[in-house]
């Protein structure tokens, strides 16, 4: 049975999760009459210590084996069999959770609330891969995270964007990676959990909309390889900077390139960089030009992004559960409607006077003001930074991985017909 | 060109994501979302009322202070047991008679002879018409609830919602048999019964039906135990019985159709002899929230009378013409 169609076969199988999705609730409550005690809530106890160590453990010597793989074994097949195994530990198994893209926020809170206790689990899944990534490149997006795992199998007719659309769309994470930074450091919401698209197929308790989510993702994910990693994930953006300035990477040919341009088209995710041959291919009058427009353009965006981030940042705090409330309590259409809403109906609950609710989203505003300043900014600089890539011509010789971009998958290693030594060519 | 046009639309789904996640992050207002904690019924109490066969005809208000179950004899008279008493009231409502009893009756049946039964929480006394005590059963056990009542000729079957079993007892209230215990060399799953609505009846055709409520099903056993077959699904719309145990009553019609009613979600419908729903007699906006113990019978016109304990009545629902 060939991989594409094992890959079907799981896939069909993942759905009938889909059934969870219009599971309800029994109600209402039996009586028990009959001297039956109904038994109190239980809620479940944490992992205990020696798994949570286990999992790190699992996570060392899985990055370990996936950059070995990578790097001293250039195998396709073992890559694959690494993803599938992350895919069952990390992802059915582990259930998702703790993964290094959530540990962003978790990292985020502990620096901004002090009250927040962080397990070291989630440190090391945090700091684990970028080290992992500084020394191997992305070895951790190749096989260990079980979200790109999942995206791999299903990459049938992976398609070709362009340059430009993968620039536009690269912007993406970016965006992402503040806001999450920003909610995360106000206290306000764990939006990358909130829109883990699969997290709810590990545990098979999806809701509709989150399966529906996963579902497109996946579908597209057969003409647009691994999408969430590309155009969403915020520790990507974390993996791309580290992995530009890692000790050793993968290469496309393992010795020197014959510049056969077998592997031109095979990388899925667009991330071949190509030979710019020509060491001056501008005049220097130009590429001064090009500098002094860089040099004003960043600094321009950043103060621009900045500026829109100001603009914004009653939006972005409309998120904020304080500020959310403090809105309706100061909304008279709050008082018209039939239905009182759930945070109204807990604000009443809590003995909280309207002038404290209002005094907490003044102080939440604030803080929104200086985030969206930073966010705003932040982002300006990212777009400056990726306009600036796209206008210098970077010489080399060969075809190369961008190393920020490239995610390790070894499929451009079965293209290249260069041996280790050069004497053997495949023909 | 194939490619590229899957590529596209696959491109145009992403920044669908995408627009859904800004959508739902910035502009979503949750001031006229419904709680999603809320414990909210309405949404499944709604029905087709196009299905509703059957109208509201009169009501008899009882004296008693506390309800519990409804009967009807030979004549049709209809019967009330409740706490303290028994109330009986002709078949257009006007008040015959009452007699006082001692403790609270859960269940009434009335046999051919005008006998009363009473469930009597954890045993039975049997009353005649005109208030007398025929006799006490003894108890079949301390934590026994006695919930139902069928009579035939030769036997008088008890539905024990407290020790979860049926028994089969003589006229003069020995016990033969235990019916419905959890038998799986015999493919008995036993009676789930979390709450104490646990009713049984005799068909027409004189086979012996139970309710096992935990399973949302009817069961049907023979005399001497056998399950012979069972009929319902557990599932939310109305042709299924929902919540922790349900239908918490039952009667027939003398075209073996069953009349059933439910707590949790108020309702009374009627399903073939086969187990099919047919119709709607009432549904949850005739009834208080939350009123449970809504006791039938059926007399000989097939009017079905229903038992409302919070409203104090019963309440008799007859074919629309």
């Amino acid at each position: 049975m060939s991989k594409q169609k094992l890959v079907i076969i799981l896939l069909l199988l993942l759905t009938v999760q889909a059934t969870s999705v219009f599971a309800v609730q029994r109600f209402p409550k039996p009586e028990f009459e009959t001297g039956y005690i109904q038994p109190e809530t239980q809620v479940p106890s944490p992992r205990t210590e020696i798994l949570a160590v286990m999992d790190v453990v699992v996570l060392l010597l899985s990055l370990s084996v996936i950059s070995w793989i990578v790097l001293k074994k250039r195998s396709r097949n073992g890559v694959f069999l690494m993803s599938v195994f992350s895919l069952i530990y990390f992802g059915f198994y582990r259930e998702g959770c703790i993964c290094a893209i959530g540990s962003i926020q978790n990292i985020t809170l502990a620096l901004f609330d002090y009250n927040y206790i962080l397990p070291l689990t989630v440190i090391a899944f945090f700091i684990i891969p970028l080290v992992f990534t500084l020394f191997f490149g992305r070895t951790f997006c190749a096989g260990v995270c079980p979200f790109g795992a999942m995206q791999d199998m299903v990459a049938f007719r992976p398609q070709k964007l362009g340059s430009r659309l993968n620039a536009i769309l690269g912007m993406v994470p970016y965006i992402y990676l503040g806001l999450a930074v920003l909610y995360a450091a106000t206290g306000t919401d764990f939006i990358i959990c909130r829109y883990d698209p699969f997290v709810g197929i590990f545990r098979f308790n999806a809701s509709f909309s989150m399966f529906v989510f996963a579902g497109i993702l996946l579908l597209s994910g057969i003409f647009i390889a691994r999408p969430y990693c590309r155009f969403l994930c915020p520790y990507g953006v974390l993996l791309n900077w580290v992995s530009r300035f890692s000790r050793r990477h993968i290469t496309i040919t393992p010795a020197e390139c014959i510049q056969c341009r077998l592997c031109e088209d095979s990388c899925p995710y667009d991330a071949i960089d190509f030979p710019v041959t020509s060491r001056n291919p501008e005049s220097r009058q130009v590429m001064v030009r090009k500098l002094m427009l860089i040099c004003t353009l960043i600094p321009f965006l950043i103060v621009a992004g900045g500026w829109t981030g100001i603009r914004l940042h009653e939006t972005l705090a409309g998120v904020n559960g304080k500020v959310k409330l403090a809105r309706q309590l100061l909304d008279p259409a709050t008082l018209r409607i039939q239905s009182e809403p759930f945070e109204i109906t807990a604000y009443k609950s809590s003995g909280k006077s309207q002038m404290q609710v209002n005094e907490e989203a003044s102080v939440m505003l604030k803080r929104f003001y200086t985030g969206g300043w930073i966010l705003g900014g932040f982002i300006g600089l990212m777009f400056g930074v990726v306009i600036a890539g796209r206008m210098l011509n970077i010489w080399r010789t060969d075809y190369v991985p961008n190393k920020g971009t490239c995610l390790s998958c070894t499929r451009c290693v079965d293209y290249c017909p260069v041996k280790s030594d050069l004497s053997k060519v495949n023909t | 060109m194939k490619q590229k046009i899957f590529v596209i639309a696959a491109l145009i789904l992403l920044l669908c994501l995408i627009l859904f996640m800004t959508r739902d992050l910035f502009f979503s207002h949750s001031e006229n979302k419904p709680n999603p904690y809320e414990y909210d019924l309405k949404a499944l109490k709604s029905a087709d009322t196009t299905q509703s066969l059957y109208t509201e005809d009169r009501q008899i208000h009882t004296r008693l202070a506390e309800i519990h179950g409804v009967a009807t004899d030979a004549a049709d008279n209809i019967y009330i047991a409740g706490n303290g008493g028994v109330e009986i009231y002709s078949r257009d409502g006007v008040f015959l008679k009452k007699f006082s009893i001692k403790g609270t009756a859960r269940c009434i049946t009335v046999d051919v002879k005008d006998n009363i039964y009473l469930g009597m929480e954890d045993h039975v006394e049997i009353w005649n018409g005109s208030g007398k005590l025929i006799t006490q059963w003894t108890s079949p056990g301390e934590e026994s609830i006695i919930t139902s009542i069928a009579v035939t000729d030769t036997w008088v079957f008890l539905a024990d919602a407290g020790r979860k079993v049926v028994y089969r007892c003589d006229l003069s209230g020995k016990m033969i048999d235990r019916i419905g215990e959890k038998d799986p060399e015999n493919k008995i799953p036993g009676f789930i019964v979390p709450s104490p609505y646990f009713d049984l009846g005799i068909a027409p055709d004189g086979s012996l039906w139970v309710v096992n409520p935990g399973r949302h099903e009817f069961e049907k056993y023979t005399f001497d135990g056998r399950l012979v077959s069972t009929w319902g699904e557990a599932n939310m719309t109305m042709e299924g019985f929902c919540g922790c145990c349900n239908p918490s009553h039952f009667a027939f019609l003398h075209d073996g159709s069953f009349v059933t009613s439910e707590k949790g979600i108020e309702r009374i419908k009627i399903y073939t002899s086969g187990g099919k729903f047919n119709s709607i007699v009432a549904l949850s906006a005739s009834f208080e929230e939350g009123t449970k113990g809504l006791d039938l019978a059926v007399d000989s016109r097939d009017r079905v009378i229903v038992l409302d304990p919070v409203k104090l009545m019963v309440r008799i629902f007859v074919k629309k013409k």
